[in-house]
C-alpha cells in the first residue's frame, strides 16, 4: 500500500504532504527533508527510485526474506516535473513502474484541471490538490487510474478555480520530464 | 473585510520574504482569533489557513475542536475544508475524535454524494478500534450506493477498518466479495477491490484462493493494466498454494509477456513468475526452459535500453532469480556487472546485492577487484551530502514561494551535473560494499578463493577505505569506554584476517605481516585512511594475530614498541585489553630464546624491554575498563618479578661461557601462551561438551565475598595515592595529530582513473606499496622460470648492470602497468559475444567447483564434537553467522507503516462457526429473530384481538390506540397480548416461545439444535418465565390503565 504522497518544490518547500498513517507534525516535516536531499542530490540521469531516506532505513532492516511482503515501507519513488518534485513512499505489495505512472496521471488530472498547471496554482488551490489525490488514493489504497475519472471527481465537488491573473509562468512541461517516457506507458 | 483569505496568506508570505517566520507568527494569531468568531466563513477560512500552516510543521493541534464544530457546518464548502484539517492534523492522541465519531455517522448517511466521499476519504486517517466498530454498521449499506465512486471509496475505507480492528472484516468480507464477483460492477469499483484484496492477500493468501477463477477472468479479460498487476501480484502469493494454478496462468503471463507495450505490465509479469515460483514448478520441462529464457530475456533487454528505471527494476528482479537459477543470471554477468560503477547509487546498490549471488572462484578476483576501484577512487561523501545533517532537520521549512520565477527549462538543466567526475560514495554505501566483498570472498568457508595472498592484501587494502566511526570521542576521562567495535566494519575486516591467519595456515605468515603492518605505530599514516577515524576497530584483531603468532613476526621489536606506544591508552578498552594480552605474548618470543647466552648486552635490553612494559601497565592498573584493569595488573606483577629475576642473574663474563638466561624469562612466561595450537570451533560446540559430573557450580567458592567486596571498597578510597587516580581518570594522554596525506598521493589518486568497465586491473584497486610488495614476491616466485617474462629485467636488457637493477627494485617503479600477471585468462575473452562467454562461465563454474581449490591451501574447518545436531544449520554448513549478520530480531515498527499483522489471524473462512461470530453480527442475528418474533406476536395479537371483536360487542379499543402500542416497547405489546389472549393454548405456546428464545440470546447461547426443543421448552419452561411475565404485566397494566381511564 502507499504510505504517504508528497509533493515539494526545488527548494524543499511542502506543496502537498499526505501521510497515511498518524505521524508527528515535527518527524513528518525531517522526513520530507529528508527525502528532499536525496533527491536534490541525484544526478538527472539517475533512476527514480530512491533509497530510504534515515528515517525509515532505520526500523527497515528487520524484513523476514521469507515472506514476499510484508508492511515495512520499502519504496521511494520520485518524479520530477519542471519546480515540483512528486514522491510516493510505498510497501512492496505496489509495482515501481506502475507508480510512475500513477505520478504521471495525478499531474496530468492537475493539468487537465487547471489547464496548463505550474506550481503557482497548486500553492494557491491545494484543497484542490488534495481533492485530486483524494479521487486516485483514499487511505493508501489506489482507487482509480483512470485521468477521466479522476479529473471528473474533483469537478463534481465544485468549480476548480483558475490562478490568479500576472501570476502564471510557464507550466510543468508535462513531456519535458526526461528519457525513457514514451518507452513504457503501462496505464 | 480585514480578515485574510488563503489567497491573502499566501500573497502576504510571498510579499514577506526575508522575514517570514514574523509574518506566519503573526498570522497564527489571528487564526486563533478568526477560529473562536461565530461566523462560519471565518471560522473555516481560518482553519483552511492552519492546515496549509500545518504542511510547513505550525502545530495545529489545539484548533481540533474548531475543526469538528466546521465539520458539522451544513456547508460542503465548510465541511470539505474541516475535512482535511481533520485529516492533515488529527493524530492518534487527539482527544474529540470520541466526539468526531457522530458527526463521521452522519455524513457518512448524507444523501449527497459528494458528501458522503468526505467522511469516507476521513475514516482511514482518524479510526481508532472503539470507533471502528461503531461507524461499520453505517458504512456497510454504503457498499450498495448507486454512485461508483462511494462504493470504491467505501470498500477502501473498510479496508482500513479491518486494519485497526480485524473483527470489523468478517462482516464487511461477504459484501465485498460480492461486489468483485459482481460482473456488472463499474470496472472502477472492481480495481478497488482488487487493490483491496491484493493487500489482504498476501497476509492470508488461503482464504482467497476460492476467488482465483473470477481474477483470473479478470487478468485474461481486464483492460486496467494497475488492476492486471494487482491480480498478477496476488497470483504470486496464491500458487505456492495451489500448484494447479501455475498450469493455467502460464499461457495469459506468457502472452502478456509476449504482447505487452506497457513495461510495468511486462515487469510484473516477469516478477510474478519468479516470485511465485512458478519458474521452480515448470523447471525441467520444455516449458519451463521457454518461459525462463523469455523472462532473462526479456531482463535483459530491459537492461538494455538504457533506461536507470528498468534497469533498477531489472536488477531487482535479477536479484530474486539469482536464488534459485544462478546459472541463468550468470549468463548476463556482462550487463550486471556494469551496474555495479552506474553513477546512479541505487542501481549500485541493488547491483551489489544481486552479485554477491553470482560470485564464483572464477570471476571473485575480478567482481572483488571492480568493488576495490570504487572505494579507492571515490571521494568520501562530505558530510553536506548526509541526509541526517541537513539543514532543514533542525528548523523546519518557512513557506516561501520563490520558485515562480524560475523557467521551467532552466531549472531542469542547473541539476545536470557534470558526469565525468565520480560522485561521492555515502558512507552507510561503502560499509555494504566492504561487507560485501568480505562475504563474497569468505562465502562457504573460502570456497571461492584460490589466492590467499590476493585476500590479505584485499583485507589490509579495505581498512585504508573504511569510512569512519560514528562514535568518535569514545575515549572520553572518566567515562567508561564501551565503544562496540563490533558494529564498526573495520572489526569485520579484523575478523576475516584473524579467521585467514587461523584456518589457512599456509598463508599465516603473510596474514601475521599483515597483521604487523597494521599494528606498527610509525605506520598508522599508511594503513588507515587519511582522515577521520575509520579503520581503527580492526586493531583489536591484528592485536590479537601479533600477540598470538608472535614468533612469525619479521620486527618483534617495532611491534612491541608499537604495541608499548603511550597513545594506546587512548584506544577502545575493548582493543586495549587485546594488546595487554599480546604484549606479554610479544615480550616472550623476544626474550625467550635459552640458545642465546645471558649477555651483559642482552641483559640491559630485557631489562629496558620491562621497564618499558611496566611503565606502560602502570597507569592502566587504575582503567576504568574491568577488564583492562584486571589484565594490566596481573601482568604487572609478572613483570615485575621478570625483571627482578633478570636484574639479579649474573651475566657471563667472558664471551666463552654459556650463561643460562633467567627461567622465568625462557620458560615460566613463554609457557604460558604456547601448548596447544588455537583452532576455530564451530558455533554450537561448546554446547556439546559434556557437562563433568562433579562440577558444582552452586556452592559458593568463597561465602564471605561481599564482605571482602567491602572491605576492598573501603581500603581503595582510604588509598593515599589519589592523585595517581585523578590524574589516569582526568587528564588525557597527548593524542597525535593524524598526518594527512601527502600532495603526491593524492596526485595518485586523482590520476588513476578508471581506464577500462571490462576488467579490474590491480593497480586500480591496490595501492602502491601493497603492489610494490605483490610484484617483488611475483618476481621472486618465477625468478627461475624461465618461460616468466619479467618486465624490468626485459626492458634493461642493454643496460644489465646488476647494482643498477637492485636499484630499480629498491626504489619501486610502482606505477609498471606492464606487471599485470601474464597467467589472467579473462583479458583473453573479453571480446567474445556475451552469450558464448556466459556459456563458456557456466561451464567453466561446473568444472571450478569439481576442482574446488586449485592451489592446494588448505583451510581449517570448524572444529566440532560429535553429538546429537542441534545448532543452526548454518554452522553445519560451515558459514559463518557472524558475517551473514541478519537482523533477525523485529526491530520497533517503522515509521510509516501501516500495522496489518492483525489480519494475520483472521480467518475469513471460519464464517459459518457459531462461536467465532462477532459481537455485532451476534446481536444482528438477535435483533433480526426478535423482529421476528415480535411480528408473529403482534400478528397473533391481531388475530385475536379480531376474534375477540367478533365475540364482544363493539367496544373495544380503538383501532387508533393500537397504532400507537405497535410503536411501543417490545415488552408492552407481548404482555397485552397475553393478557388479552387470555387462555387460548395455541397463543401461549407462540407467546412462550418468544420469550424463552429472547431469554437465551441474552445469555449468549445460541444453539442451533436447540431450535427444535425450543417448542417442547418453551412450554416446559413455562412456568420459569412466568414470574417474570407477572411482573411486567403489573406494570403493563398500569400503563394499559392510562388510555382505558381516558
Amino acid at each position: 500500500m502507499i504510505n504517504a504522497v508528497l509533493v515539494f518544490n526545488n527548494s524543499g518547500q511542502p506543496r502537498l504532504t499526505k501521510f497515511y498513517t498518524q505521524l508527528e507534525t515535527s518527524v513528518q516535516q525531517r522526513l520530507i527533508s529528508e527525502i528532499f536531499t536525496l533527491v536534490s542530490n541525484r544526478p538527472i540521469s539517475s533512476c527514480n527510485f530512491l533509497p530510504l531516506p534515515p528515517l525509515l532505513a532505520n526500523t527497515s532492516k528487520s524484513s523476514t526474506p521469507t515472506t514476499p511482503h510484508n508492511d515495512t515501507p520499502s519504496l521511494v519513488t520520485y518524479r520530477h516535473y519542471a519546480t515540483l518534485y512528486f514522491i510516493i513512499i510505498s510497501t512492496s505489495t505496489e509495482s515501481p513502474l506502475a507508480l510512475l505512472d500513477l505520478i504521471q496521471v495525478f499531474v496530468e488530472a492537475l493539468d487537465r484541471l487547471f489547464e496548463n498547471v505550474c506550481e503557482l496554482d497548486l500553492i494557491f488551490n491545494f484543497e484542490t490538490l488534495h481533492a485530486t489525490l483524494g479521487e486516485l488514493i483514499v487511505g493508501g489504497v489506489v482507487v482509480e487510474t483512470q485521468l477521466e475519472k479522476v479529473v471528473d471527481g474533483v469537478r463534481t465537488q465544485g468549480k476548480v478555480a483558475k490562478r490568479p491573473v500576472n501570476d502564471g509562468k510557464g507550466g510543468l512541461s508535462l513531456g519535458g520530464f526526461g528519457r525513457g517516457d514514451g518507452v513504457w506507458t503501462g496505464r | 473585510m480585514f480578515e485574510k483569505s488563503l489567497y491573502d496568506l499566501i500573497r502576504g508570505l510571498r510579499n514577506h520574504k526575508g522575514n517570514e517566520r514574523v509574518y506566519i507568527q503573526e498570522s497564527l494569531k489571528e487564526c486563533r482569533r478568526e477560529i473562536k468568531s461565530n461566523d462560519m466563513d471565518l471560522k473555516a477560512t481560518a482553519l483552511m489557513k492552519l492546515t496549509y500552516l500545518e504542511m510547513f510543521g505550525h502545530d495545529m493541534s489545539w484548533a481540533s475542536f474548531n475543526v469538528l464544530e466546521v465539520m458539522s457546518s451544513p456547508k460542503y464548502r465548510h465541511k470539505r475544508t474541516a475535512y482535511l484539517a481533520a485529516v492533515q492534523s488529527f493524530r492518534r492522541d487527539t482527544e474529540v475524535l470520541m466526539l468526531a465519531e457522530n458527526q463521521l455517522k452522519k455524513d457518512i448517511t448524507s444523501p449527497t454524494p459528494t458528501v458522503i466521499s468526505l467522511p469516507l476519504m476521513a475514516i482511514p486517517h482518524v479510526i481508532n478500534p472503539s470507533m471502528a466498530n461503531s461507524v461499520l454498521s453505517d458504512l456497510l449499506p454504503r457498499l450498495n450506493h448507486s454512485h461508483a465512486s462511494i462504493r470504491k471509496k467505501t470498500v477502501v475505507t473498510l479496508y482500513r477498518l479491518a486494519l485497526v480492528f480485524p473483527e470489523t472484516l468478517r462482516p464487511a468480507w461477504p459484501k465485498i466479495k460480492e461486489r468483485l464477483l459482481d460482473e456488472g460492477e463499474d470496472p472502477s469499483v472492481t480495481a478497488a477491490i482488487v487493490n483491496v484484496v491484493c493487500e489482504l492477500g498476501w497476509r492470508r493468501p488461503q482464504d482467497f484462493l476460492p476467488l482465483a477463477p473470477r481474477l483470473f477472468d479478470l487478468l485474461v479479460e481486464g483492460a486496467d493494466n494497475w488492476m492486471k498487476i494487482k491480480i498478477i501480484k496476488l497470483f504470486a502469493t496464491l500458487t505456492p498454494l495451489e500448484p494447479r494454478l501455475i498450469k493455467k496462468l502460464l499461457p495469459p503471463l506468457t502472452r502478456l509477456i509476449k504482447e505487452t507495450s506497457a513495461m510495468s505490465l511486462l515487469y510484473e509479469c516477469i516478477n510474478g513468475i519468479i516470485q511465485g515460483g512458478i519458474l521452480e514448478a515448470v523447471d525441467g520441462t520444455a516449458e519451463g526452459e521457454e518461459i525462463a529464457r523469455l523472462c532473462v530475456g526479456k531482463l535483459r533487454e530491459m537492461m538494455e535500453i538504457g533506461d536507470a528505471n528498468l534497469k533498477y527494476v531489472a536488477l531487482l528482479a535479477f536479484d530474486k532469480i539469482v536464488r534459485s537459477h544462478p546459472h541463468l543470471v550468470s549468463l548476463h554477468q556482462d550487463v550486471i556487472l556494469e551496474c555495479i560503477d552506474d553513477p546512479d547509487i541505487s542501481i549500485r546498490m541493488s547491483a551489489l546485492n544481486l552479485v554477491v549471488g553470482m560470485v564464483n572462484s572464477d570471476n571473485l578476483v575480478a567482481i572483488a577487484g571492480r568493488l576495490m576501484r570504487q572505494l579507492r577512487n571515490a571521494p568520501v561523501a562530505s558530510s553536506a551530502d548526509d541526509p541526517a545533517n541537513d539543514r532543514g532537520h533542525h528548523s523546519g521549512f518557512i513557506p516561501a514561494a520563490d520558485s515562480d520565477d524560475s523557467d521551467a527549462e532552466e531549472s531542469l538543466r542547473q541539476r545536470e551535473r557534470k558526469s565525468n567526475q565520480t560522485p561521492p560514495l555515502p558512507e552507510d554505501y561503502r560499509i555494504k560494499v566492504i561487507k560485501r566483498v568480505l562475504e563474497m570472498c569468505s562465502r562457504d568457508t573460502y570456497a571461492n578463493i584460490s589466492d590467499f595472498d590476493w585476500y590479505i592484501d584485499i583485507l589490509v587494502q579495505l581498512v585504508r577505505v573504511s569510512p569512519a566511526t560514528r562514535q568518535t570521542s569514545t575515549v572520553e576521562h572518566t567515562e567508561i569506554s564501551d565503544f562496540d567495535s563490533r558494529g564498526d566494519v573495520a572489526f569485520d575486516i579484523g575478523q576475516e584476517l584473524q579467521n585467514v591467519a587461523v584456518r589457512v595456515r599456509s598463508v599465516r605468515p603473510e596474514a601475521v605481516e599483515a597483521a604487523q603492518s597494521l599494528v606498527l605505530v610509525d605506520r598508522r599514516d599508511q594503513m588507515f585512511p587519511a582522515s577521520g577515524n575509520g579503520g581503527q576497530g580492526v586493531l583489536e584483531c591484528a592485536g590479537w594475530i601479533v600477540g598470538e603468532y608472535a614468533n612469525l613476526l619479521s620486527k618483534p621489536d617495532a611491534v612491541l614498541t608499537s604495541l608499548l606506544h603511550p597513545t594506546n591508552s587512548q584506544l577502545p578498552s575493548r582493543t586495549l585489553a587485546i594488546y595487554l594480552q599480546a604484549i606479554p605474548k610479544v615480550f616472550a618470543s623476544i626474550s625467550g630464546n635459552e640458545q642465546i647466552s645471558w649477555t651483559p648486552e642482552r641483559k640491559t635490553i630485557i631489562a629496558l624491554l620491562l621497564a618499558r612494559i611496566v611503565h606502560f601497565l602502570e597507569p592502566l592498573a587504575t582503567h576504568p575498563s574491568l577488564e583492562v584493569q584486571e589484565r594490566a595488573v596481573e601482568y604487572l606483577e609478572l613483570m615485575r618479578l621478570a625483571a627482578e629475576a633478570a636484574s639479579g642473574t649474573a651475566t657471563e663474563n667472558s664471551s666463552e661461557d654459556f650463561v643460562d638466561p633467567p627461567l622465568l624469562l625462557t620458560q615460566a612466561i613463554p609457557a604460558l601462551f604456547t601448548g596447544l595450537e588455537l583452532n576455530p570451533v564451530a558455533p554450537g560446540a561448546q554446547r556439546k561438551v559434556p557437562l563433568p559430573k562433579d562440577l558444582d557450580l552452586d556452592t559458593p567458592i568463597n561465602p564471605n565475598l561481599h564482605y571482602l567486596l567491602q572491605q576492598a571498597d573501603i581500603e581503595a578510597i582510604s588509598d593515599a595515592d589519589e592523585d595517581n587516580i585523578y590524574q589516569a581518570y582526568n587528564e588525557r594522554v597527548g593524542v597525535p595529530i593524524e598526518s594527512s596525506i601527502t600532495a603526491f598521493e593524492r596526485l595518485e589518486g586523482s590520476k588513476s582513473e578508471p581506464s577500462s568497465y571490462q576488467n579490474a586491473i590491480e593497480e586500480e584497486y591496490l595501492d602502491p606499496d601493497i603492489i610494490a610488495r605483490r610484484k617483488a614476491e611475483r618476481r621472486e616466485r618465477y625468478k627461475d622460470d624461465p618461460f616468466y617474462i619479467d618486465p624490468d629485467r626485459d626492458r634493461e636488457s642493454g643496460v644489465s648492470t646488476p647494482l643498477h637493477n637492485i636499484l630499480k627494485v629498491n626504489n619501486g617503479d610502482e606505477l609498471d602497468i606492464d606487471a599485470i600477471p601474464i597467467i589472467d585468462l579473462d583479458l583473453v575473452n573479453k571480446d567474445r559475444g556475451a552469450e558464448q562467454r556466459g556459456r563458456e562461465e557456466v561451464a567453466r563454474s561446473t568444472a571450478a567447483k569439481q576442482r574446488k581449490l586449485r592451489r592446494g591451501f588448505e583451510i581449517m574447518v570448524d572444529e566440532t564434537l560429535e553429538g546429537p545436531e542441534e545448532s543452526t544449520a548454518s554452522s553445519r554448513d560451515g558459514s559463518r553467522p557472524d558475517l551473514v549478520r541478519s537482523a533477525q530480531a523485529r526491530g520497533k515498527k517503522s515509521l510509516l507503516e501501516v500495522d496489518s499483522s492483525g489480519l494475520g489471524a483472521l480467518s475469513l473462512e471460519g464464517w459459518g462457526d457459531g462461536n467465532s461470530k462477532l459481537d455485532i453480527e451476534r446481536r444482528e442475528a438477535e435483533e433480526a429473530e426478535m423482529a421476528k418474533a415480535l411480528k408473529e406476536v403482534e400478528r397473533l395479537r391481531l388475530e385475536m384481538q379480531r376474534a375477540a371483536e367478533r365475540i364482544q360487542a363493539k367496544d373495544g379499543p380503538a383501532e387508533g390506540t393500537l397504532v400507537r402500542r405497535k410503536k411501543k416497547r417490545v415488552k408492552t405489546v407481548k404482555v397485552e397480548g397475553a393478557e388479552e389472549a387470555g387462555e387460548g393454548p395455541k397463543e401461549v405456546e407462540g407467546e412462550g416461545e418468544a420469550v424463552v428464545k429472547k431469554k437465551k440470546k441474552k445469555k449468549a447461547k445460541p444453539e442451533e439444535q436447540e431450535k427444535e426443543e425450543g417448542r417442547n421448552e418453551g412450554e416446559a419452561e413455562e412456568g420459569l418465565v412466568k414470574p417474570k411475565k407477572k411482573k411486567k404485566r403489573r406494570q403493563v397494566v398500569m400503563d394499559e390503565s392510562v388510555p382505558e381511564g381516558n
